[in-house]
């Protein structure tokens, strides 16, 4: 066994091509972001983040600032700045999604995103989605996070995409199975819509195959395993608007991977956005353009419970083998 | 990528049936379209009169996104000399009815990819499409005329797909 030193390099800058992007859910009721701890988990594989993250992929125009304001105190006559304070601690971020799924259109809307379920025979015309067709019961057992065992599957067909989550039934806060999805504020303000959770979760996925009495899922859904009291309905997409008074908060983690082996991870356990929905076409070839998701958030605090420190955001760098540090 | 620029050609030679059922081509002993691939025929000195030659040329990717964004450049040139019956002064007339037929040919600009390595040939699970045709300046060489236009055909790579 060689004991001997090893061969080490100098420093080098880091060099990268891209940034990937993580989001995890906060629970809104408890106020309790998700926390990556770097010393961990900072050399995850990259396509199978630690739960509960989920992968969003890679970004494009990941920006990322400081807006903490930092002031100098003066004393004496005539004054000289003795100390510096941090006046405010802010920060904030910005990128865009290259893809569009329900996860990163939700995040990049700025409020409340909603899912197009399949409208009711005759249902009045609405901007955000018609009152939906009768939502379908889970059987009582036997229901997993990729299969959905069904009452019946009459009105789905391989290839539907459905929303999976409890009837609404008058309650008050936040709803949604897995994601903070929405904010009721009163039963009246919803119209007591038994499927109004179904219209906000995140609890969605692709049908694959539908049997007599199942729905195979082409992916697991975020909230795992279903509840046998919740129900199905179809739905045909997603809408979101300029306008309304929810914020979604999310934990994020974006992952600058180095040529040399060295990672560079940037951690923000509570993003809010702070801008609408908007998008940026990026031109492949005149007309033709790709439509990218264009998203901006704000930074919130949590407190370091290494030494009660409030911060932002934590910055982690972890060095490639064998340079010297 | 070869299941993009199958079906580009498939949907071409199919469309130029309908648009222009007189333009034909014999081809190993067979009356075809004529439209052919350059890089599926024997090579040959002088591009021929009267059909559609696509050449495949540059290809880039962007590799950043779940599934990987192809863009090759698909070259099609073509040249006519006119008819006999009217001794070659008709071949700008010829020229531009070529013109015609190929952008007929290209719009609409999108279809569903298929897979022809399979019989019968299955439809996948993206479309391609491509840009605007880009065309050259007519060229004249002796009794030749012609140009070429140049299409970006785009395509995302499927799971498991060469």
């Amino acid at each position: 066994m060689n004991t001997g030193p090893l061969a080490v390099v100098n420093a080098m800058p880091p060099v990268t091509r891209r940034v990937r992007a993580y989001f995890a859910p906060v629970d809104r009721v408890n106020r309790v972001p998700t926390v990556f701890d770097p010393a961990v988990n900072g050399g995850f594989d990259l396509d199978s983040p630690p739960a509960p993250w989920i992968d969003l992929g890679w970004i494009e125009d990941f920006s990322r600032k400081s807006l903490s304001k930092i002031s100098g105190l003066a004393t004496g006559s005539p004054a000289v700045t003795e100390f510096q304070v941090k006046q405010t601690v802010d920060a904030s971020v910005s990128f865009r999604f290259k893809t569009w799924s329900k996860l990163s259109m939700a995040l990049a809307a700025g409020s409340q995103h909603m899912n197009l379920l399949a409208p009711a025979s005759g249902a009045a015309a609405n901007g955000s989605g018609a009152k939906a067709a009768a939502a379908t019961g889970l059987a009582a057992s036997g229901s997993t996070a990729t299969l959905l065992v069904m009452s019946s599957t009459a009105g789905f067909a391989p290839g539907c995409i459905v929303a999976v989550d409890g009837d609404y039934a008058g309650q008050t806060g936040f709803v949604g199975s897995g994601v903070s999805a929405a904010y009721v504020q009163s039963a009246a303000a919803v119209g007591s819509d038994p499927d109004y959770i179904r219209r906000v979760t995140f609890n969605v996925a692709r049908v694959s195959t539908v049997t007599a009495t199942e729905l195979q899922l082409a992916q697991p859904l975020p909230a795992g395993v279903p509840a046998n009291t919740m129900r199905v309905q179809p739905m045909v997409g997603f809408v979101d608007r300029e306008g309304g008074s929810f914020f979604q908060e999310w934990s994020a983690l974006f992952l600058m991977p180095g040529e040399q082996g060295e990672r560079i991870l940037f951690h923000y356990p509570r993003l809010q956005a702070i801008a609408g929905a908007a998008e940026a076409a990026i031109t492949l070839n005149a007309p033709i353009e790709r439509i990218a998701l264009s998203a901006a958030f704000r930074a919130l605090p949590v407190t370091d419970a290494n030494d009660g420190e409030q911060a932002v955001c934590f910055r982690s760098f972890l060095p490639s083998a064998m340079t010297l540090v | 990528m070869q299941n993009a620029k199958d079906t580009f050609y498939i949907t071409l030679r199919n469309r130029l049936a309908s648009v222009s059922p007189d333009r034909t081509m014999t081809l190993r002993g067979v009356v075809r379209p004529g439209i052919l691939v350059e890089e599926a025929e024997a090579p040959a000195a002088q591009l021929p009169l009267d059909v559609f030659v696509l050449r495949w040329t540059k290809l880039g990717t962007d590799g950043q996104m779940p599934s990987t964004l192809v863009a090759m450049t698909c070259e099609i040139h073509y040249a006519t000399s006119g008819t006999r019956d009217n001794m070659g002064l008709d071949r700008g007339r010829a020229l531009e009815a070529m013109d015609d037929e190929l952008l007929r040919m290209l719009s609409p600009a999108s279809v569903a990819k298929m897979n022809y390595t399979q019989n019968p040939a299955t439809q996948m699970g993206t479309s391609i499409f491509w840009s605007q045709p880009v065309f050259t300046a007519e060229a004249t060489t002796r009794e030749r005329v012609g140009r070429v236009a140049t299409v970006e055909v785009f395509t995302f790579q499927e799971q498991g797909e060469l």
